[in-house]
């Protein structure tokens, strides 16, 4: 929902910013300024229900009067957990150094995770950050001071290689055993299934995921006319195309694909947001506060 | 149109880069870089697609900016003396006919038409073409042109003639039309029968490096001739009665064996005799005909043998003098001996025609009867005689009378501007080095030494071991100078008669040269040419010329074709060129009654040898260079053309407007973007 402070959320004015925490403050304070409701309100340890306890559950947080009353055991949930671990992960592979205006795909991300970074940490989450392509290429372990390691590592992290995502994620999941959340910034270049896969391998280790799917205007609209070679970021493998005779066909199957994987991260319960990078931050910020408020209940 | 520097149009093949790029190499051009592949399926450019110019009037642009752009450095240029729109592809081509009377010999002449014919039909329109017909002299009847039909038209005229044959004359002809001309590269065509004895003053002829001589070749393999050679006539009286008797010789050239001929002669245009004589495959015979009764007047006559390949050299043509005894009279000084004048009276009383008839007497009797009827008076190392003798002797002189004065050891003269002599005459003792002296220079156009004009070598030989100083006076002419450099023989024309003085030793005293072969025809000479009689020879050959007698007052010559010659006179007198063999006849004022001389005129015995040479041998002894001196001063006629026109100031003109309408033609419109990417706007919505 564009708000009147939009402006200062255009990737293309951010793409001038060169510091990643100012520009990450910039985005937070002028996507927060005129929100109805306070994002801080889960910070207090407000009652919410009692379940029944589940093997594993903190022994501390079983309410013994009602045991005494019961003679039952079962667990006290809260309005807010103020220190859940926020865990951004971001597509390093040479697909997303594309970039068709002023702004990649990466830099886009970059963006996004480093104010994505800064609104969780004024709600007191743990941040942390991992880079991958291949495999992991940058990691900073969750952390309440670690915004500006991350923001920090942010800067310097580039886009380059090749990867599967699957193999990235699988290295994730061992990397922290603390359930949290899973912030994966990527460009979705993999089949649904292996998406799905790996996402509902995250959600076993009781994760929650957020997918945000970068897609550059010229993967959207595929705009190019003359016959020329075209070149894979990744393989570099080349091949010469007439792209007003392949601009139905991209286009089908580019929709096609959106379509599976949007379907398949459903299945597995992701949420996912497919943001282009011509378009402001705004978007992708409230998708994540939105996902934010749906799972705001404390286990 | 020509090019300065031509080799800059090998530029014109960058033309091709561009084509080449677009047709072969648009595959290595910058790929588009893209994410990711996995969505979009290989569809080839077809290759026939990939080949097709789609920016015709874009690549034509670029293409005329390249093609300004390498004639501008090429630096264009318009021949001068071409026609305009030529190209540096037209040729040059100057066709040289021989037309010599060895071309008559059997169907030579038609081949050479043909040879010619097919060589200027076979010039481009473009092709500039001059036609020389030569012989001993080259004459161009057509001067460069661009109308091959002119040529044509000049060459159905050409007919051969009389006379020899001479390379050298059509060479150099050609050197200076072509120098005229200005071409880079210029074609001789000689069609000729390569006829050996006409390559005389080819060796150490320079012709230009861009000379490149084509030689055809019309001689046929049987070259069997036969000529009348030098005819000899000597008037006798017997009887009362003029008789003149006529000798010849006929000569035979590769026959295939002897054969017997008839010799025919005729006298004032009768027939006077007929031999029989057996000529050798090849060699000579002499004839010898009957005497015959001739009127005491100027007798013509002709020679004329069997008919054969070559009919031109068949007859032969000479007028026998009127009176062809010359009287000398040779006044020697009193102490002068028998011995001193024996060569030079031994040498006179050779027969010949004119008969000399030489009358020894002294100083003292001279006078105005004994010059009488006296053709020339022959002072021997002698002083003029003074008083009423002098004035005598003046007078006669002066009247059409020859003199001679030989300076020998005894005769000085000086103060001779109001004498008849034209010189000073002074004693000169023998060298101190005891070199002799030799004759250095001579003019052998001059009459009196026309008979050494191809045997200037024999005079040379002579030498001297002492010579009187002759220093000329006014109006004397030097025809013959010692090798230091002093006058040799003097002349000076006296109202209508000659004196000679003469400082070359006649005697074998102070000298060799009455042992030499050069003596006998000299003072022949000498007595004839003086005498004023030179002109009564019997015959004289084709491209000599015919000196008239200055006492006529409007000389008039008819010549053998019928033509009417009134030849131009100057201070020397007037002169007839002898073109065509045949009989020449001299008149004063009109073509009317009897003539006052005739001359026989026949083509040069050289001419009847039809033996060949080689292409290769006519060129032999000549040198190539590449600018005349004069010109080598001179920056070439194409830089001087090429810097007068600039036209590569107008072709960098033009190629800089040009580029200016490529930029704008190539950034207006839809070919401003047609190779850009049509980015999506920020702000766009997703669909």
């Amino acid at each position: 929902m564009p708000n009147a402070a939009a402006p200062l959320l255009d990737p293309v004015l951010l793409a001038r910013i060169s510091d990643l925490a100012l520009l990450a403050r910039s985005v937070v304070d002028g996507f927060m300024h005129g929100q109805h409701r306070s994002l801080r309100r889960g910070s207090s340890a407000d009652f919410a229900q009692h379940r029944s306890y589940q093997p594993g559950d903190d022994l501390r947080r079983i309410d013994w009067r009602v045991y005494g009353r019961t003679d039952r055991f079962y667990v006290k949930e809260y309005e807010a957990d103020t220190n859940a671990s926020v865990l951004f992960a971001l597509d390093a592979t040479a697909s997303m150094a594309y970039g068709s205006g002023s702004v990649t795909k990466y830099d886009y991300g970059r963006f996004l995770i480093a104010s994505l970074a800064w609104l969780s940490q004024r709600q007191g989450d743990r941040v942390g950050l991992a880079t991958f392509s291949g495999d992991l290429v940058d990691i900073v372990p969750p952390s309440t001071r670690h915004l500006q390691l991350l923001l920090h590592t942010l800067g310097g992290s580039r886009a380059s290689g090749a990867g599967r995502l699957s193999t990235a994620v699988d290295r994730l999941t061992h990397l922290s055993t603390r359930a949290g959340i899973v912030v994966l910034v990527t460009d979705c270049y993999e089949q649904p299934d292996d998406l799905g896969r790996a996402a509902d391998a995250l959600r076993i280790r009781g994760h929650d995921v957020i997918v945000f799917h970068l897609a550059d205007a010229a993967e959207r609209d595929f705009p190019f006319t003359a016959a020329t070679t075209f070149e894979d970021a990744e393989s570099g493998v080349r091949l010469p195309l007439r792209p007003d005779d392949l601009r139905a066909t991209y286009l089908a199957r580019m929709a096609e694909h959106h379509a599976a994987v949007s379907a398949r991260l459903s299945a597995a319960g992701t949420d996912y947001v497919r943001v282009h990078t011509d378009q402001p931050l705004d978007r992708a910020l409230h998708a994540y506060l939105d996902s934010r408020l749906a799972r705001s209940r404390v286990r | 149109m020509a090019f300065l520097v031509p080799a800059f149009l090998a530029g014109l093949a960058a033309l091709l880069v561009p084509l080449l790029l677009h047709l072969r190499h648009r595959d290595k051009d910058t790929p588009q870089r893209f994410p990711s592949l996995m969505f979009l399926e290989r569809l080839p450019i077809r290759t026939a697609e990939r080949r097709r110019i789609t920016d015709w009037p874009l690549l034509l642009l670029r293409a005329l900016a390249l093609v300004l752009l390498v004639l501008a450095f090429a630096r264009p240029f318009v021949s001068v003396g071409r026609a305009a729109g030529s190209t540096d592809a037209a040729r040059t081509v100057i066709v040289l006919v021989d037309r010599s009377m060895s071309m008559s010999h059997r169907d030579v002449w038609p081949a050479a038409l043909d040879s010619a014919r097919r060589v200027l039909n076979g010039l481009g329109p473009r092709d500039r073409v001059a036609l020389v017909l030569f012989d001993d002299e080259a004459e161009v009847v057509q001067p460069f042109t661009g109308d091959g039909a002119l040529a044509l038209a000049a060459l159905r005229k050409a007919t051969p003639g009389s006379a020899g044959t001479r390379y050298a004359a059509a060479l150099r002809v050609a050197r200076q039309l072509a120098a005229d001309e200005g071409g880079e590269r210029v074609e001789i065509v000689l069609v000729t029968d390569l006829q050996r004895s006409g390559r005389s003053g080819v060796a150490g002829l320079e012709l230009p490096a861009n000379f490149a001589v084509r030689t055809v070749a019309v001689a046929i393999a049987d070259r069997a001739n036969a000529r009348v050679g030098n005819v000899d006539a000597r008037r006798s009286d017997r009887n009362g009665r003029q008789l003149v008797s006529i000798r010849t010789r006929v000569e035979s050239r590769d026959a295939r064996a002897s054969r017997q001929m008839s010799v025919m002669l005729r006298l004032n245009g009768r027939a006077s005799g007929t031999v029989l004589v057996n000529v050798p495959a090849t060699g000579e015979s002499l004839v010898a005909f009957e005497p015959v009764p001739v009127p005491a007047g100027l007798v013509s006559g002709q020679i004329t043998i069997d008919p054969d390949a070559l009919a031109a050299d068949d007859t032969a043509h000479f007028v026998v003098p009127a009176d062809d005894a010359l009287r000398v009279l040779l006044v020697a000084s009193e102490d002068a001996g028998v011995d001193d004048t024996m060569y030079l009276e031994r040498a006179l009383a050779v027969n010949g025609a004119p008969n000399i008839r030489v009358e020894r007497m002294s100083a003292r009797r001279l006078d105005a009867r004994a010059l009488g009827d006296a053709a020339l008076v022959m002072m021997w190392d002698a002083a003029l005689p003074s008083g009423s003798a002098g004035a005598a002797l003046t007078e006669w002189v002066t009247r059409g009378g020859g003199l001679v004065i030989v300076a020998g050891r005894r005769l000085e003269v000086s103060g001779t501007s109001a004498s008849l002599v034209p010189a000073s005459v002074s004693v000169q003792s023998e060298r101190a080095s005891g070199e002799p002296s030799a004759l250095g220079d001579v003019r052998v156009d001059h009459p009196l030494l026309s008979p050494f004009r191809d045997a200037r070598a024999a005079l040379y030989a002579a030498r001297f071991r002492r010579h009187s100083k002759l220093v000329p006076a006014a109006r004397a002419d030097v025809i013959a100078r010692f090798d230091d450099g002093s006058a040799a023989i003097v002349e000076r024309r006296e109202g209508a008669g000659r004196v000679v003085v003469v400082a070359v030793p006649l005697d074998a005293r102070a000298g060799d040269f009455p042992l030499q072969e050069a003596f006998l025809p000299f003072v022949r000479q000498l007595v004839v040419h003086t005498a004023g009689r030179d002109v009564t020879v019997l015959a004289r050959t084709t491209g000599e010329r015919w000196t008239l007698p200055g006492a006529l007052r409007e000389p008039v010559v008819a010549a053998p074709g019928g033509s009417i010659v009134r030849p131009a006179r100057d201070a020397k007198g007037a002169s007839v060129p002898l073109r065509s063999a045949g009989l020449y006849s001299l008149y004063d004022g009109g073509v009317r009654g009897a003539p006052l001389g005739m001359l026989g005129a026949n083509a040069p015995a050289s001419e009847s040898d039809l033996t060949p040479m080689s292409r290769d041998e006519l060129l032999v002894g000549t040198t190539l260079r590449t600018t005349s001196p004069e010109m080598a001063t001179q920056p070439p006629a194409a830089e001087v053309a090429e810097r007068r026109q600039a036209f590569w100031r107008l072709l960098i003109a033009a190629l800089a407007v040009l580029l200016v309408t490529e930029m704008l033609f190539a950034n207006r419109g839809w070919r401003g973007t047609a190779n850009r990417l049509s980015l999506p706007q920020p702000g766009r919505s997703d669909s």
